[in-house]
C-alpha cells in the first residue's frame, strides 16, 4: 500500500512536472543581440546597428532585440539621449512576460571573457522560462573564428613594407579569456604577417611591452588599428588621441611616424556575419549552454 | 451625563489630534515661513535662485559646495580657508583635492557633520534630492542655491556668493577684471574681417545648440564670431538650451565657417569624428574643412570666471593667424621652457587643455594637471604650461622630498635641442629613413632616433658633426625649424 501510494505521488509530480513546462507562445521567436554598447551614435550605427541588422535579414522569422552590457552606457544614453536600451536582465524579463518561446542569445564581444560569463550566468536563470534557450559564442572562440576574423582584416592591413607596422588596439581583460590576443597575434605571425602586433588596453600584452618590439625590428612607420567591435571611446582617445598617454603620441615620441585607422571590427561584414553564423550553431545546438 | 461629557472631549481631542498629524507636512511648510518674534538682525538678506529667502546675521565661514561651479568660484574668491568641503564632479583648481568630498546622493548626516554654517547647492539638486536639502534646512544649516542660467545673471551670481562669504570687495574686483579681459578680447576681434559664421553644438541629442541669451553665445560674439543659429529658441522658459536640428544645420551648410562642439560628461555634443561622419554633414563648410573645435563644457558654459578662457580660446580657434601670433618669440634670445611652451601651443593652435570631472580619478605616471609647483593656477601663463605637457610637446621634472615627489617645470630654464628634437618630431610627418647622416654626440639621448631622422631629412642640421643636444635654443632658431613644415 505503502508502495502503491508512493508510486502514485510520484506519478503526480512528474504529470504535474510535464505541466508546468514554460507557459510560451510557440509562434514567438527572437534573438537577443548583446553588446557592449557605446555612446556614440556614429559609430554604434555603423557597428551593433549593422551587426543586427545582419541578422534582422538572415533571421525574418525571429524578432531582433538588442541589450547592452554596460550600464554606463545604457545610463549615458538614457540621460543624454533619451534612447532607451535594456541591459541583459530587462530584455530577458521582457522576452519571458511577452512569452517567447524560443530566445537564441548572440553576444557581440571579441572573446569569452568577463563580460561574456557575467551575461551568461544572467541568461541562465532563465533556462526554465522557454522551450528553447541559447546562447551563442563570442567572435574568437573557435579556430576557424581567427581565420575568418584575419581573412577579414587582410584589406585593412594592406601590404606592408619591412619597416612598415600596423599594431592592433585590444582592450584586454584580467579573464583568462585574454589570451586570445596573444592566440590572434601568433596566428597573424604565422600568416605571414611578420609586422602586425596586437597589443591591449588593460591585458596582455600591454602597450609598452609590444612598442619596443617595433624598435627592435627596425620599423619607421605604425599603423594604429582598433581591435574592438565599435571605435569609440577607446579608439579616439587612448589609441589616437591627441594627449601624451595616446598611443599615437607615445610612438611618435619614440621616433615613429604614426598613421591612424578609425573603423571598429564590427563595420566589417564578415564579422557580422561570424556573429551570425554563430547564432546558428547556438541554435543547432553548438553553442555554450542550453 | 458626566460620562458623556468626557466621551465628547476625548473624541474631540483625538480628532484635533488626527487633523494635526494629516496636516503635518502643511503645518511644518507653514511654519517654516512665520518668524516667531524673531528680532535678530540680518545684515545678509535676499532670494535665492531656488526662490527661498535666505537671511544670515553675518558672512560664512565654514561652507561646503555641492557644485563645481560655486567651488572654483569660492576659490577664486579667495576663499581656501572658509571651504571645508566640496562635491564629487570637481576639477578644478586643484587645490579642491585637500578638501573633504561630499555627495548629495548619500546621507545628509555627513554633511551635518562636518558642522557648516552654509551649504551651496544649485536648484538641480534641490529637484533632484529634496529630503537631503530638508535634513540640512532643519538642522539649522544655512543652504543657499545658485544658478545663473543665462550670462548676465552671472555678475549678480558672483556678488551675491560674495555677500554670502563676506568677500564683496574681492567679487566686484575679480568682475570688473572678468568684463576687463572680456572687452579687451572683443576690441581685438571686432574689427576682424570676414568674421566667420558658427554653429555650436551643445548636446548630439537632436542637435541642440544655445540661446543668444547663453554665456556660449556671449563667448561667441566676444570671439568675433557670428552665431548662425541665433534664431534657436529656447527647450523651455528661461532655458538656454535649443534644439536645432540636422535639416535646419545643413540648410546653413555651405555658410558655416566654423563648427564647435561642447564636450562633458552630460548633455555633450559630438566629438570631431563623430561630427564627420554624420549623414549628410560632409556638405557643412566647416566639416569639409576640418574646422571643428572641441571645447571642455567647464570653460565655455559653466558660470565660472574661467569663461574668459573659454571665450579666447573660440578667438584662438576662430582666428589663429591674428590672435595665436608667434613673431614675438622670433629672436636672437635663448628660449626659455615657459616661452616655448606657449610658442608651441600657439604654433599648434592647440586648444587648451581642461580636465573634467574624472581627471582626477586616475593616477598619471608623469605629470598631473596642476601639480607644478612653480606653475600655480594663478600663474599667467598656466594654461599654456599644462597644454603642453598635456600634448605631449614638454615635460616636467621631479624631485624627491620628504618621501615625496614634487613636480616642477622649470619656467626659467632653457629649452635644450635635444628637448625641442622631440618636439619638433610630434608636429612633422616624417618616416624615419634608413640611411643615415653619421652624428657624433647623440649617444647619450633618449631621443637619438627622432634626432637622427630630423638631420636625416634637413630639418635640422648638424654644427661640425655634432648635434650638440644640451645647447639651448633660441626663439629664431625654434620658429625656422617649424617654419620648415609649412
Amino acid at each position: 500500500m505503502k508502495r502503491f501510494m508512493a508510486m502514485i505521488l510520484l506519478v503526480t509530480l512528474v504529470l504535474a512536472g510535464c505541466a508546468s513546462g514554460p507557459n510560451t507562445d510557440k509562434s514567438k521567436r527572437a534573438i537577443l543581440v548583446v553588446s557592449f554598447g557605446t555612446s556614440y551614435s556614429d559609430t554604434r550605427e555603423l557597428t551593433i546597428e549593422a551587426t543586427e541588422q545582419a541578422f534582422v535579414e538572415a533571421y525574418p522569422d525571429y524578432d531582433i532585440r538588442r541589450a547592452f552590457t554596460a550600464q554606463i552606457v545604457i545610463d549615458v544614453l538614457a540621460e543624454r539621449d533619451g534612447i532607451e536600451v535594456d541591459n541583459i536582465q530587462e530584455a530577458m524579463d521582457k522576452l519571458k512576460k511577452e512569452k517567447y518561446s524560443e530566445v537564441i542569445v548572440q553576444p557581440t564581444l571579441v572573446m569569452n571573457g568577463a563580460e561574456y560569463d557575467e551575461m551568461a550566468a544572467v541568461v541562465e536563470q532563465f533556462e526554465e522560462d522557454f522551450d528553447k534557450l541559447v546562447i551563442g559564442n563570442a567572435l574568437l572562440t573557435s579556430h576557424a573564428d581567427y581565420e575568418i576574423v584575419i581573412e577579414a582584416l587582410k584589406a585593412q592591413i594592406g601590404e606592408l613594407a619591412a619597416d612598415e607596422a600596423v599594431m592592433f588596439m585590444g582592450h584586454g581583460t584580467h579573464h583568462f579569456a585574454d589570451a586570445a590576443y596573444s592566440a590572434m597575434d601568433l596566428r597573424l605571425k604565422n600568416e605571414g604577417f611578420d609586422n602586425v602586433y596586437m597589443a591591449t588596453v588593460e591585458g596582455y600584452p600591454l602597450f609598452e611591452e609590444v612598442a619596443p618590439k617595433l624598435e627592435a625590428k627596425g620599423i619607421n612607420k605604425v599603423t594604429l588599428m582598433p581591435f574592438m567591435l565599435v571605435a569609440g571611446d577607446h579608439a579616439s582617445n587612448d589609441m589616437a588621441g591627441d594627449e601624451d598617454d595616446s598611443w599615437k603620441v607615445q610612438l611618435k615620441k619614440m621616433g615613429f611616424a604614426v598613421d591612424t585607422y578609425m573603423h571598429g571590427l564590427g563595420e566589417l561584414k564578415e564579422v557580422q556575419d561570424l556573429f551570425v553564423a554563430h547564432a546558428e550553431e547556438a541554435m543547432n545546438g553548438e553553442g555554450h549552454a542550453e | 451625563m458626566r460620562n458623556v461629557k468626557f466621551k465628547t472631549l476625548a473624541w474631540a481631542s483625538v480628532l484635533v489630534l488626527l487633523i494635526i498629524f494629516i496636516g503635518r507636512y502643511w503645518i511644518e511648510r507653514g511654519l517654516d515661513r512665520v518668524d516667531f518674534l524673531d528680532t535678530r538682525e540680518y545684515t545678509i538678506d535676499f532670494v535665492d535662485d531656488s526662490g527661498r529667502r535666505v537671511k544670515m546675521e553675518g558672512p560664512a565661514n565654514r561652507i561646503i559646495s555641492l557644485y563645481s561651479a560655486h567651488t572654483e568660484n569660492l576659490f577664486a574668491l579667495g576663499l581656501d580657508n572658509q571651504i571645508i568641503g566640496v562635491g564629487t564632479s570637481e576639477s578644478y583648481p586643484v587645490e579642491f583635492l585637500d578638501k573633504p568630498m561630499f555627495d548629495y546622493k548619500s546621507d545628509p548626516e555627513k554633511v551635518i557633520a562636518a558642522n557648516p554654517d552654509l551649504v551651496l547647492i544649485r536648484p538641480f539638486i534641490e529637484r533632484k534630492q529634496p529630503d537631503f536639502v530638508d535634513a540640512l534646512r532643519q538642522s539649522g544649516i544655512t543652504v543657499v542655491s545658485f544658478y545663473p542660467e543665462s550670462q548676465e545673471d552671472f555678475d549678480t551670481y558672483i556678488l551675491e556668493l560674495g555677500l554670502v562669504t563676506g568677500r564683496e570687495k574681492m567679487a566686484e574686483r575679480k568682475l570688473k577684471a572678468f568684463h576687463e579681459e572680456l572687452d579687451a578680447l572683443r576690441e581685438l576681434t571686432k574689427d576682424i574681417e570676414p568674421k566667420l559664421n558658427v554653429f555650436f553644438e551643445s548636446s548630439d541629442v537632436e542637435l541642440k545648440t544655445v540661446t543668444t541669451e547663453s554665456v556660449a553665445a556671449r563667448a561667441i560674439e566676444y570671439a568675433g564670431g557670428i552665431n548662425i543659429a541665433s534664431d534657436a529658441v529656447a527647450i523651455t522658459k528661461g532655458s538656454t538650451i535649443a534644439v536645432y536640428g540636422a535639416e535646419r544645420i545643413l540648410e546653413k551648410a555651405d555658410q558655416i565657417d566654423a563648427y564647435i562642439t561642447q564636450r562633458g560628461v552630460m548633455g555633450a555634443g559630438g566629438n570631431l569624428h563623430t561630427i564627420s561622419i554624420r549623414p549628410g554633414f560632409n556638405t557643412i563648410k566647416a566639416v569639409k574643412e576640418g574646422k571643428i573645435l572641441e571645447i571642455n563644457q567647464k570653460i565655455i558654459s559653466s558660470p565660472t570666471f574661467r569663461q574668459v578662457k573659454g571665450t579666447y580660446e573660440l578667438a584662438r580657434f576662430l582666428y589663429p593667424e591674428i590672435i595665436d601670433d608667434i613673431s614675438k618669440f622670433n629672436t636672437d634670445e635663448n628660449l626659455n621652457r615657459v616661452d616655448a611652451a606657449e610658442l608651441f601651443v600657439r604654433y599648434d593652435n592647440r586648444p587648451v587643455f581642461a580636465p573634467t570631472a574624472s581627471y582626477y580619478r586616475k593616477e598619471y605616471d608623469g605629470h598631473t594637471y596642476g601639480m607644478f609647483e612653480d606653475v600655480p593656477s594663478s600663474f599667467e601663463r598656466f594654461d599654456f604650461v599644462e597644454t603642453a605637457l598635456n600634448a605631449g610637446f614638454m615635460e616636467g621634472f621631479k624631485r624627491r622630498e620628504d618621501a615625496e615627489d614634487i613636480e616642477y617645470f622649470d619656467v626659467e630654464g632653457d629649452l635644450t635641442r635635444d628637448e625641442f628634437a622631440k618636439t619638433l618630431f610630434l608636429f612633422y610627418d616624417l618616416v624615419p629613413m634608413n640611411e643615415h647622416v653619421a652624428i657624433e654626440d647623440i649617444s647619450d639621448s633618449e631621443n637619438q632616433k627622432i634626432i637622427q631622422s630630423l638631420v636625416d631629412h634637413g630639418v635640422l642640421e648638424l654644427e661640425a658633426g655634432n648635434f650638440n643636444p644640451n645647447r639651448a635654443v633660441t626663439g629664431k632658431e625654434v620658429i625656422s625649424a617649424l617654419e620648415k613644415i609649412k
